[in-house]
């Protein structure tokens, strides 16, 4: 970390305000820190420097003429499968190493709006499949509290920059924990939204009834001011919800009497690390202190998960990369003499193990004799999973867990299993299955000074609740520093 | 998960494995498998009938013709010619 001293986003936009500071100078310091420090832990692919500066002069004008909005002039960073008109976007893929989006993605054109400064895109796992940023094809980030850890992922880089003060707060999509997972790992806070909330029109396919753009940030209520200019009906996304959008800070500071929270004993039970079941239900027991009510619960289903997550997930997604053609965009075979080859050799050169992994698994769920046995009994799941977090909800506002099993780890002690990969996933995955809105916020350290990271899943269109739980316990939480 | 199995879901795919890769995918594959089949334990049945709670659709938009993308935005990451995407040649 520099010298850069605003430690949330509110601070930050009273100090452009007021002239403390331009425009220029916070990006400068920003770029610096870049500069300077993210070669420990590569988090970005590309840092777009000069653009940057001059988003930041014409956020001056903005300024100048008292026509701020709240993020104008606010130093984010991008994940690389958000398109950004004019500026590379690789999904951390070798397929889309040179693709240079002709459109913006609808959270860009709203953010642009607001004149946001973009520093740049974020490393993350290929088309966001993996949880450790370690299948990136250009840059495998590594965790601001040990560097010999991964950051989590697939959002990994844009964490990683958050928790190393590389931008004030970043976007990263969720399709089965990717937010909330590396803000656990880097000891930031994650926001993963209601699905449908946010537009995913021009986010990079990944499985679309599964992914979810969201903030991560220092705080729940730097997410809450970033969620705020993000969210609402997008007719280019067929799924787009026209729920009004609430001031999502609306309910922080409100006293916690009468909230219940449901703590399901399946995310309590073996698999998960002592040090963090421990440290979770410390934070439980201080909600409680806080006025809340702690209920114990059972979500059967829960067993399942993971096997459920990944058979859909990996057949929406073996369908949304069949458009990879080496034809109308991305990596191109050199020299292929029929249409055939074209595509196989365009698809086995520019896609990585992993994401040739998950094809392979969606083919096989979808195939003909196999798809009432693993794609209807998946979806069967889906609806089983669904209901018991709707029966849940009927006595309780949110749900506490574990964000993640274990802290960061070594990448040899677990990127070249994929099942032990998979498995990690459990604490996460059952939020997208059911669409619910779920943040994670720092909770405590283990031994080694990782972070760990609780999950507050709340009902659908309730992040208000969310965010405000959040940010109770982060009032009273102090975080330790990263130093690179 | 034997090696015919994965060569068959490797063409439904459009991918193409060395033999050694080949190997070590089958490998994978099986551990992965195995992972997936847990599921089978769970007795139900699913309905379609209670699909899509979680996922809404909006209504359809009015059919009405609107500006688009112009050719070369919609070409510029692609090998083109004559406002032509390029692609092998597919007729004798």
């Amino acid at each position: 970390m520099s010298d850069i001293s605003f430690e949330s986003i509110r601070m930050m936009r009273t100090a452009l305000d007021s002239k403390q500071i331009s425009a220029r100078e916070l990006t400068q310091m920003y770029l610096n820190n870049i500069k300077d420090n993210d070669n420990k832990i590569l988090s970005f692919i590309t840092v777009t420097e000069d653009a940057a500066l001059k988003q930041a002069d014409e956020a001056q004008k903005i300024i100048d003429a008292g026509e701020s909005k709240p993020l104008t002039g606010i130093p984010m960073a991008i994940k690389d499968n958000i398109c950004t008109e004019g500026v590379l976007t690789t999904c951390a893929s070798k397929m889309l190493e040179n693709f240079i989006p002709p459109y913006n993605a609808t959270v860009m054109e709203k953010l642009n709006f607001q004149g946001i400064v973009m520093l740049g895109k974020t490393s993350m796992d290929e088309f966001a499949m993996g949880g450790s940023t370690q299948t990136s094809a250009f840059a495998k980030t590594k965790n601001p509290y040990n560097t010999e850890c991964v950051p989590g992922g697939s959002s990994g880089g844009s964490a990683a920059a958050v928790s190393a003060g590389f931008c004030a707060a970043a976007l990263g999509s969720d399709t089965g924990g990717s937010i909330r997972q590396p803000a656990s790992f880097c000891g930031v806070t994650g926001m993963k939204p209601t699905y449908s909330r946010v537009s995913r029109y021009g986010l990079v396919a990944f499985a679309s009834s599964l992914d979810q753009i969201g903030p991560i940030a220092n705080s729940a209520e730097d997410c809450a001011l970033v969620l705020n200019q993000i969210c609402g009906f997008d007719p280019h996304d067929g799924t787009s919800s026209r729920e009004q959008v609430p001031d999502f800070t609306s309910k922080i500071g409100q006293p916690l009497t009468g909230i219940k929270i449901a703590l399901p004993k399946e995310f309590y039970a073996q698999g998960i690390d002592d040090e963090i079941k421990t440290s979770v239900l410390a934070a439980a027991k201080s909600y409680k202190e806080m006025g809340a009510e702690l209920v114990e619960c059972s979500m059967p289903s829960l067993k399942y998960a993971i096997p459920s997550y990944y058979l859909i997930s990996s057949a929406e997604a073996a369908s949304n990369l069949s458009r990879y053609d080496g034809i109308k965009y991305g990596h191109r075979h050199e020299g292929a003499e029929s249409y055939e080859e074209l595509i196989k050799l365009s698809r086995s050169e520019g896609f990585g193990d992993e994401v040739k992994r998950r094809i392979l698994l969606g083919n096989y769920a979808l195939s003909s004799g196999y798809y009432d046995a693993y794609y209807g009994k998946a979806m069967a799941l889906r609806q089983v999973i669904r209901d018991e977090y709707a029966q849940v909800f009927e006595r309780c506002d949110v749900v506490l867990a574990p964000t993640t099993p274990s802290v960061a780890y070594r990448p040899d002690e677990q990127v070249s299993d994929p099942v032990k990969m998979y498995q990690a996933d459990f604490c996460t995955v059952t939020v997208n299955i059911a669409g619910l809105p779920a943040i994670s916020t720092p909770c405590g350290y283990n031994k080694g000074g990782m972070p760990i990271g609780m999950s507050i899943i709340g009902k659908r269109f309730d992040e208000q609740t969310v965010i405000a739980l959040a940010d109770a316990y982060e009032k009273s939480f102090v975080r330790t520093p990263v130093s690179l | 998960m034997d090696l015919e199995m994965v060569k068959y879901l490797a063409e439904l795919g459009k991918l193409e494995f060395s033999d050694d890769a080949l190997e070590k995918m089958a490998g994978d594959m099986t551990d992965i498998i195995n992972l997936m089949d847990t599921i089978k334990e769970f007795d139900v049945e699913y309905d379609a009938l209670k699909d899509n709670h979680n996922v809404g659709f909006n209504e359809l938009r009015k059919d009405e013709s609107k500006p688009s993308m112009a050719t070369e935005k919609v070409l510029s990451n692609a090998v083109n010619s004559a406002d032509s995407f390029v692609v092998p040649k597919v007729v004798e």
